[in-house]
């Protein structure tokens, strides 16, 4: 380091990518508040000095739409969190309760049958597609391609319609419950499901042309906010932006809940660590979530009529409860769900959202509330990966290494 | 059959050609997509979406279904349903005697449909749409009549109905429905 | 008496060019602009776009509606602003994006020229220097402003500035040595009937047409107004007319570019001959450079739907490395044509 000339934020050199070199941080630096209010900031505040126009120090101030989602989960039961936990990343909703429910499902020692199980990864991947191409949406309006929004935020709504098809609601689903899921799939439900997945496949390929392949776009993302290997580990990314920097860690491959141990996908790794590499992570990741639908509605096609209850509830049905599973595939709940006691105990759950790795540590005292529900959501957990990309890159780069980490404030304040 | 870890590679910025070439390939996109835009916008007054059957709309009560159970009173996660006693006439003894209704306030129901899924008879039940227009927040309480009966849905009388059906070219496409909410 | 003197200002013909075509048509072209770039971007967007407002013109009385919104929307001025250049400079910097006008001919008759044929020998001259006056109101705006968004925008500008305003001379400057005039009139009679620049420079074409969408902040170059980060850049502190003038002011400029351009490569009035009298002599050809200055707008206009924006180092590195060298080949290649008398 010779001169004047220093690296602000620069660990990338193994991998031969350009650092942004800057001057010495100069004492009259510009100090700039992005948010809560302001079209890029999303519901969080970056406190960014910038000396010309080169960000020397960002703070994610978060915090802004803290809802107590912990504090909330305490009080009221043991069922009635689920719809609550959906409110944190509600385009994200069965990935982010389901940890919680099978949790749940671990203190009371039941386990959902086959079919359901099935039933969940189903929605599972249709929202992680679902937020993936949300984030897309984001992405581009952040790097002024408005057309990226626009065409993200309308192929969402395929993904979405399947979701409403399957469980009646477009967003909050509420679909997975102790020892099982709420509904099943009618028949014409799997084509509707491959017809969207070769839609989507065609789309993915215009995507490239108009977005990934556009130098513009391109530009804008390579080499921008690299968060080194070693960077992602000591600081406990998670998610795409983990895997966007070499770290093959999911929890589907870490430790598989569900079915996604007797599924065949793969984990998609990118080694540069760059936003275009996370940007690829995410089409890889609506590609293989297709695949995971394509096998996923083979098995269901295959196993129909197999119960999506688990016996401890449907043992206990009576003849109405048995006629609307026969004919709307519905599966009723109790009203012993509504006062539900669930064995002392503590258990964890984990599940790969969207964004990453949820952890709930839920613990009981046998009684008829949570004694405690501790979340650890992946924005929460990336949050911090601004202060480390944003320093060494230009004011112009924060919305584009923002869109990259594809952070979203109300999973991360809870 | 296990999920497996794939390191890939990325597609690099690369010479001049190539970027003249990325942005040929962007301008006949979008002129591709100029000449046919492949809508599937839904014109919302002239047109509405008529839900199908399972759709989470609005819940509306079975009087003669009920049993006085108050398990959806007591599943509602945001505390829109409670339990009303009204005074209510036997018809084998003719003595009247006090027995309890859900009413519910649509300021804090959240259409999670946990009351019509615990409901042991399936008195409540779901109409398939939900953007129902009042005029005042007070309205939105729900007395055990309005309860009863399916709201009016007047923005149905405005437009035509139609329903998306996944398509493999256009992603959603509008065909037309039949009348009704 | 008075009448007289008003006539007499009026009669000027750089003044009423000035309020005629720059200020009637611009304005006209702005809305009609606006409107195509909502709705091209809507179309390839997948969407409707503007509609409601007037279902049978497509929604182009949205852009009425919204010009009408602004026009008496609560102008609402900060406190901390420097008033008198927070004030002046929307204002005066609209007028001048129009201004260039005042020295353009529309014909070839120099009975309808805006300036004696003197003077008309320096028109494209005349007009290039007053097209690089706008930017200094929008850095006077930001600076004014008082707001760190507005000065960091106003920066940018100041930035582009430097990038384009070379490159787009130096492509003006292209047509002027391949003709051997900055008569404007004479540069578009050169070109009659097919012989554009377009064709036969396109190189400096393709120069201008990158400064011009770097001048006017169309995509991929909205880089003062980036909305992500700078809000709305110099314009972030106003509200009401004083917004409309800011950003309609940008697309009036585009127009004027337009005008400058459809008269150096597109040929101007040709392929049609001006005759004699106000019909055949001015209001036809005058037309025909306003449909020709038009659909640059409009192309321009549709980048906005397939690019998103530069980086500022990333456009200024375009701008140097790429965009000069090929505004300077094609200053050679006028040169050449000159040289072997093609034009």
């Amino acid at each position: 380091m010779s001169g004047d000339i220093r690296f602000y934020g620069a660990f990338k050199d193994e991998l031969g990518l350009k650092t942004i070199p800057s001057r010495r941080i100069a004492k009259d630096t510009y100090e700039i508040f992005i948010g809560p209010q302001h079209p890029g900031s999303g519901h969080m505040r970056i406190i960014i000095k910038v000396d010309g126009d080169v960000i020397v120090e960002a703070e994610p101030d978060i915090g802004y739409v803290h809802r107590t989602m912990e504090k909330l989960g305490e009080i009221r039961g043991w069922i009635k969190p689920i719809p609550l936990f959906e409110r944190m990343a509600i385009h994200d909703a069965c990935n982010i309760t389901l940890p919680y429910v099978r949790a749940v499902e671990k203190l009371m020692g039941v386990e959902a049958p086959e079919r359901a199980k099935y039933l969940r990864v189903l929605l599972c991947e249709i929202n992680r597609i679902a937020a993936h191409l949300y984030g897309f949406a984001i992405f581009g309006i952040f790097l002024g391609h408005s057309t990226m929004y626009m065409w993200a935020m309308g192929d969402r709504e395929v993904w979405i319609e399947l979701a409403q098809e399957l469980t009646g609601a477009r967003l909050t689903h509420s679909y997975p419950v102790p020892g099982g899921v709420r509904r099943d799939i009618h028949d014409e439900y799997p084509d509707m499901v491959r017809r969207a997945i070769r839609y989507m496949r065609k789309r993915l390929e215009d995507y490239r042309k108009l977005f990934l392949d556009n130098p513009v776009i391109k530009s804008r993302l390579e080499g921008v906010g690299v968060i080194s290997k070693k960077q992602v580990v000591e600081l406990g990314i998670v998610g795409p932006n983990a895997r966007g920097s070499g770290v093959a860690y999911d929890v589907r491959l870490a430790d598989p809940y569900e079915v996604y141990d007797q599924l065949d996908f793969e984990i998609p790794v990118f080694e540069e660590g760059d936003a275009l590499a996370r940007t690829y992570v995410r089409v890889e990741e609506i590609k293989q979530s297709m695949n995971i639908l394509e096998q996923v509605v083979d098995w269901l096609e295959k196993h129909k009529g197999e119960p999506i209850i688990h016996e401890s509830v449907s043992s206990k049905y009576g003849p109405v409860h048995k006629k609307v599973l026969q004919e709307q595939r519905r599966a009723k709940l109790l009203p012993l769900h509504a006062t539900m006691k669930v064995p002392a105990g503590r258990a964890i759950g984990r599940g790969e959202t969207a964004r990453g790795e949820v952890i709930y540590y839920v613990e009981s005292d046998g009684g008829l509330n949570p004694y405690r529900v501790r979340i650890v959501t992946p924005s929460a957990r990336n949050a911090i990966a601004f202060k480390y990309a944003l320093p060494g890159h230009k004011v112009m780069d924060l919305p584009a290494i923002y869109g990259s980490l594809d952070y979203f404030p109300p999973e991360s304040d809870r | 059959m296990a999920p497996k870890p794939a390191v890939k590679t990325l597609p690099r910025r690369g010479s001049l050609i190539d970027g003249v070439k990325g942005n040929l390939q962007a301008l006949i996109v979008g002129l591709k997509y100029f000449l046919d835009p492949k809508r599937f916008t839904l014109v919302y007054p002239k047109e509405y979406s008529k839900l199908p059957k399972g759709y989470r709309g609005f819940i509306i009560l079975n009087k003669q279904k009920c049993i006085s159970c108050a398990a959806c009173a007591r599943i509602c996660p945001s505390a829109a349903m409670k339990m009303i006693r009204i005074p209510v006439k036997d018809p084998k003894t003719g003595k009247t005697r006090m027995k309890q209704y859900p009413v519910i306030n649509y300021q804090r129901c959240i259409f999670c449909g946990y009351c019509v899924d615990v409901c042991p008879t399936e008195a409540l039940y779901h109409v398939p749409y939900h953007d129902v227009v009042y005029e005042n927040l007070s309205e939105m309480f729900w007395d055990l009549e309005t309860f009863q009966k399916e709201p009016e849905y007047k923005t149905a009388k405005e437009g035509s109905p139609v329903k998306f059906l996944i398509h493999e070219e256009y992603g959603l496409i509008k065909v037309p429905a039949e009348e009704g909410g | 008496m008075v009448l007289d003197v008003v006539e007499a200002i009026l009669g000027f013909p750089p003044v009423w060019q000035v309020l005629v075509v720059g200020f009637g048509f611009s304005l006209l072209v702005s809305v009609v602009a606006v409107w195509f770039e909502r709705k091209t971007a809507a179309r390839v967007q997948r969407r409707l776009g503007p509609y409601w407002a007037s279902p049978r013109l497509g929604g182009l009385l949205h852009l009425v509606a919204d010009m009408l919104r602004y026009a008496f929307q609560q102008v609402i001025i900060p406190r901390g602003v420097d008033m008198t250049p927070f004030l002046v400079a929307p204002i005066v910097g609209m007028v001048i994006s129009i201004l260039p006008v005042a020295v353009v001919p529309f014909t070839s008759n120099p009975q309808y020229w805006p300036l004696p044929p003197g003077a008309m020998e320096y028109s494209l001259l005349i007009a290039l220097a007053i097209t690089t006056l706008p930017p200094i109101f929008i850095v006077a705006a930001g600076w004014a402003s008082n707001n760190k968004f507005a000065v960091i925008g106003g920066l940018r500008e100041a930035f582009i500035i430097t990038a384009y305003e070379l490159i787009a001379i130096l492509g003006f400057l292209a047509v002027a040595a391949a003709v051997g005039s900055f008569n404007l009139a004479v540069i578009a009679e050169a070109q009659n009937p097919v012989k554009w620049f377009m064709l036969l420079n396109p190189l400096a074409f393709l120069a201008v047409i990158i400064a011009v969408a770097m001048s006017t902040s169309a995509f991929p170059f909205e880089i003062p107004e980036s909305e992500s980060e700078v809000v709305a850049g110099p314009f972030t502190e106003y509200s009401g007319l004083l917004y409309a003038l800011n950003m309609g002011g940008a697309y009036m400029r585009r127009f004027i570019y337009g005008i400058l351009i459809a008269l150096t490569f597109m040929g101007g009035w040709a392929p049609y001959n001006p005759g004699e009298g106000i019909f055949a002599g001015y209001i036809v050809p005058s037309l025909i450079v306003t449909v020709k200055a038009l659909i640059i707008v409009l192309a321009i206009s549709f980048l906005r739907a397939v690019y998103g924006r530069y980086r500022l180092d990333q456009a200024l590195d375009i701008a140097w490395r790429l965009t000069l060298p090929l505004a300077l080949l094609g200053l050679a290649l006028g040169i050449i044509q000159a040289f072997i008398g093609l034009a």
